[in-house]
């Protein structure tokens, strides 16, 4: 039996390997990193429901030993070739149908200068403090406590200015989640959220919004940060609009969080197959076609062609086994 | 024949001359006379200097031999060289020919142009020794080899090193058509000098092409002449005013369209209809729109090759103040206390707006005034008045000039005797614009290279890294600083050049100064930008203007720097 | 707590009334620059404005004004304006703020 390849070793590639082997398929995960999990490994908890991402990661890959599924780890896809892929060194990796599954890229914030990151100390990221939620010492540079708060939504998302037109569609309910873990772990810290558009489009996802505002006391300000700068005592003062007032606002504080957005994978330019404005890979339609490519034998899974959360990567690993089934099936 | 010098088919010859220098001296006075006195002034003064002299080498090089239209394509340079010097000297041995046969006569003009069929019945042989026939016949087949690359350049314009060339209006076409009917008549007159109807030809296509040409883009073949002269004796355009003086700029101009290959509106953003030629084409026949004015990078790429040395974006300076200045009335006084500044120093230092939204170039300027243990005044470091430069390229002038005077007060205040700006756009209009006297004014490149030079600032060499370096417009073909961050550059690694650089360097794309330009333009010209500087092999890009910096990043995956991050991370 | 700004005009009545008000000049903008309707009101050209924080200039409100037909003082208001340009480089809609800044200008200059 030929093998299906799987580009990518995340939530998407793991559940698409599992529903392939439960099709009685033999999947092999090409993972460019040496572990799989892809970025689930970096997370804390995860929204809505603050399950701990270890407990969903734990459970994928115990099912994966259990299924014993083939894994290549510290393997590159150079990009797809008659019947199968193209490895590094250009090797070889022959397969019937190839998933791919590779996830998405972080937004490097540094290209949003005005924001300071990596210029000012306290200015992270919320894939920093998501490490140091895992760590368990979230504090500022100089390992004291935060007083002052803000995260700053939408950095490297819906922005022209960085070609990042895409809405990422997790960060608000990301930033909500942090701005509530902040409160928890400082209780007596001023929590500010500065938005565009708050976006909760998934379940639970407005109870936990509205939880933040009451019951976690995190204030939202609706107006885009337009810059940070240091203060002569070494905090960070941010000017924003608070388009709800009409007047332009600025506040001072300890820790600047950027919710730094989902960017397409560099990766995705490898497979020659049409990509969106903003890089991410375009399935054939976007309702019964969603995981397939314009090529047969090529299928998509999870945040290759668009930002998704978690649990929709992993459901469209398995629609993505399960059309290739199909169209093994069909060839028959 | 030889007797009355006329013939029926010498009319349309004699009106179409009439008409022409009828329309050309009545153009010439008139524009003469609107000159402002103190433009006339300079005429006086001019007229009897050497300027005057250099302006008879320089029309003989520029309006005969097109030496500038050479150096941007020969091919190019031939065909106008063709054209210009083929005629011309047609005309003088013509008159010489004249002499010759005639002896020194009154001969009317007709008598000149039509020598060969007035003199059909005499001895056309050698004179002084010279055989005019095969002179002038020579000259001929030059004019018309020159035609030959014309009328294939309409066609085949890549051939002729432009990938583009203007579009016409409905008077170059006239003219162009009956230009194109001249030579060729006057082969076939000449050959055939007893056959009356070739000469009507000939006649016909001379006083169709002399009507249409005042009214065509041809004006430039004489213009270019009183154009040269009035530059040489120090008359300019003003970009806070039109000026009678640029009818003689925009009638100079021949529309060659040479401003429109080097144009990234158009080879990036597919903009067919803002450059150069346009610009002054519409403004010359009054139909010039805010779009066309205001859809310009004014980066001076253009202005660097034109090959009439047309001062293109002071003229469309002018025409953005004719369409959208509004009167200051005060607009400002709400900045005039305004003083953020901070610390105390005879050295200032201006970020400018741009800078202010690149925190790295700001703790850089810091980082590095303090490694050379400069005390300095910031002037706005917690925000300022913005300098003048965008509002003056967009035409308000006046109340561009009343921010000018804030700051220059602000400065003042502080008694500070030298001005750094990491902003070649503030830098342009501190030296072009403000009165600071007493202050000298750098870029942070030319004061780099004086803290170098004076031993105040040592730095690491690098590594083998290769660098690339993009010259702001502003800065280069702006201020004509090209060398300053080059220098640095060179004391901490490898420098590698794009194939157009220095006063050809491309512009981000982001330029302050184009009014009209949408963000998917300014993102296609930064790719290009980016591609460009991809190609050399650097591994990082640096320019020395925050607003370059913001944009060439848009459009590649390089790293791209400001001049003081790459001194700050070299700092000893 | 001092007396609350309220921007730059007193309104005769507070509502605005879009069946009354003349849309017509908001028309003309949109079709000259249609990113003129791009905007999504998040501010950040508001927060980053010199102008804006000298006095009580509010591009993205007066913007927003003027988008609902409400043009008194649009035309004293961006006057103010110094065209710096920062606004431009914070948008993330890639609006051509100093051009909205201008087409506002010569279109409401007689409201």
């Amino acid at each position: 039996m030929k093998k299906i390849i799987v580009v990518g070793g995340g939530p998407a590639g793991m559940q698409a390997a599992l529903s392939l082997v439960a099709e009685g398929l033999k999947p092999v995960i090409v993972e460019r990193s040496g572990a799989l999990g892809g970025k689930l490994r970096d997370w804390h908890n995860l929204f809505p429901s603050m399950t701990p991402a270890h407990e969903v990661l734990e459970g994928m890959t115990k099912q994966m030993e259990n299924a014993g599924v083939e894994v290549m780890l510290h393997t590159e896809v150079e990009g797809l070739t008659d019947g199968g892929v193209l490895l590094m060194e250009g090797k070889k990796l022959e397969g019937e149908a190839v998933i791919v599954a590779s996830g998405f890229d972080i937004f490097d914030a540094r290209l949003k200068e005005e924001y300071g990151y990596h210029i000012y100390d306290n200015v992270f990221t919320t894939v920093d403090v998501e490490r140091m939620l895992n760590k368990g010492e979230v504090a500022l540079h100089d390992g004291s406590a935060p007083h002052g708060i803000a995260f700053v939504h939408c950095v490297g998302s819906r922005d022209e200015k960085v070609n990042q037109k895409h809405c990422s569609k997790v960060c608000c309910i990301t930033g909500v989640k942090q701005a509530m873990e902040m409160r928890q772990l400082f209780p007596d810290a001023e929590i500010y959220n500065f938005y565009m558009d708050i976006r909760m489009f998934g379940p639970g996802y407005e109870e936990l919004y509205q939880s933040a505002q009451q019951d976690f006391g995190v204030n939202f300000i609706r107006g885009r940060v337009s810059e940070a700068s240091p203060t002569i005592d070494g905090r960070l003062q941010i000017k924003a609009e608070d388009t709800l007032v009409g007047r332009p606002l600025k506040m001072t504080v300890d820790m600047l969080v950027l919710i730094v957005g989902m960017k397409a994978s560099s990766s995705n330019e490898k497979y020659a197959l049409p990509l969106s404005s903003s890089g991410f890979l375009t399935p054939r339609d976007l309702f019964s076609g969603a995981v397939s490519s314009d090529l047969p034998n090529v299928f998509y899974a999870g945040t290759a062609t668009a930002p998704k959360t978690i649990g929709e990567s992993i459901c469209e690993g398995s629609m993505a086994a399960e059309k290739v089934s199909e169209y093994l099936k069909s060839r028959k | 024949m030889v007797q009355t010098f006329y013939s029926g088919f010498v009319i349309p010859f004699i009106v179409g001359t009439s008409v022409l220098f009828a329309v050309i001296i009545y153009k010439y006075v008139r524009w003469m006379v609107r000159l402002p006195r103190r433009d006339k002034l300079k005429v006086w003064h001019g007229l009897f200097s050497v300027a005057t002299l250099k302006g008879i080498w320089e029309c003989f090089t520029e309006c005969l031999l097109h030496r500038r239209i050479w150096r941007v394509n020969p091919l190019l340079g031939y065909m106008h060289t063709a054209f210009a010097l083929g005629w011309f000297l047609l005309i003088v041995v013509g008159w010489v020919e004249t002499i010759a046969y005639l002896g020194l006569r009154f001969v009317p003009l007709q008598g000149h142009i039509f020598f060969d069929y007035f003199t059909q019945d005499m001895d056309h042989g050698p004179r002084w020794g010279i055989n005019f026939e095969v002179v002038m016949d020579v000259l001929l087949l030059y004019v018309l080899s020159g035609l030959v690359l014309a009328v294939f350049k309409r066609f085949r314009s890549r051939a002729m090193g432009m990938k583009r060339t203007t579009k016409l209006t409905l008077g170059d076409r006239v003219a162009m058509t009956s230009l194109w009917f001249v030579f060729p008549m006057r082969l076939l007159a000449e050959s055939f000098p007893s056959q009356l109807p070739l000469w009507w030809g000939y006649s016909i296509a001379l006083g169709v092409f002399f009507v249409a040409m005042p009214f065509s883009r041809y004006m430039h073949i004489f213009t270019e002449v009183p154009l040269i002269f009035l530059r040489r004796w120090g008359i300019t355009s003003e970009a806070g005013r039109e000026k009678s003086f640029d009818h003689f700029q925009l009638e100079a101009c021949s529309r060659c369209g040479i401003c429109i290959d080097p144009c990234q509106l158009q080879r990036d953003a597919g903009m067919r209809n803002v450059q150069s030629a346009y610009f002054i084409r519409d403004r010359r026949y009054n139909r010039l729109t805010r779009y066309v004015a205001d859809n310009c990078l004014l980066c001076g790429r253009c202005q660097v090759k034109c090959p009439v040395g047309l001062e293109l974006d002071t003229l469309r300076l002018g025409s953005r103040h004719s369409l959208s200045g509004t009167p200051s009335n005060g607009r400002f006084n709400y900045a005039c206390d305004v003083d953020r500044s901070r610390g105390e120093g005879r050295v200032g230092y201006f970020a400018g707006c741009m800078t202010l939204l690149s925190p790295k170039i700001l703790r850089s300027m810091e980082r590095i005034f303090t490694a050379a243990g400069e005390q300095v005044w910031w002037a706005d470091r917690d925000g300022g008045v913005c300098c003048g430069r965008p509002l003056k390229l967009s035409g308000d002038i006046e109340a561009a000039r009343d921010m000018m005077r804030i700051n220059a007060e602000l400065f003042r205040n502080h008694g500070i005797t030298t001005l750094v700006t990491s902003c070649p756009i503030c830098l342009r209009v501190f030296r072009e614009d403000y009165n600071l006297d007493g202050i000298e004014v750098l870029h942070h490149s030319e004061y780099f290279v004086r803290l170098l030079s004076d031993g105040r600032l040592t730095l690491k060499p690098g590594g083998t890294e290769k660098m690339t370096y993009h010259d702001p417009c502003e800065l280069g073909r702006g201020c004509g600083i090209y060398d300053a961050p080059r220098e640095v550059l060179q004391t901490v690694g490898t420098l590698v050049e794009p194939a157009e650089t220095r006063d050809e360097a491309l512009c981000c794309g982001s330029s302050l100064a184009n009014m009209a330009v949408e963000n998917s333009s300014q993102v296609a010209i930064a790719q290009a930008v980016g591609r460009a500087f991809e190609a050399t092999g650097a591994g990082e890009i640096v320019t020395a203007c925050p607003l370059c910096k913001k944009a060439i990043a848009r459009g590649t995956s390089l790293p791209v720097m400001d001049l003081a991050e790459v001194i700050e991370q070299h700092l000893a | 707590m001092s007396a609350i700004e309220w921007g730059y005009s007193v309104l005769p009545a507070r509502t605005m009334d879009l069946d009354r008000n003349d849309l017509g000049p908001v028309r003309e903008m949109l079709e000259e620059m249609p990113q003129f309707g791009a905007c999504i009101a998040c501010g950040g050209c508001t927060a980053t404005c010199t102008a804006g924080n000298l006095t009580s200039f509010n591009f993205r409100r007066v913007h927003t004004l003027v988008r609902r037909g409400e043009y008194t003082g649009a035309w004293a208001e961006m006057n103010k304006c110094m065209l710096c340009g920062k606004c431009r480089l914070v948008c993330p809609r890639g609006i051509n703020t100093r051009g909205v800044v201008r087409l506002i200008k010569r279109k409401l200059g007689d409201y």
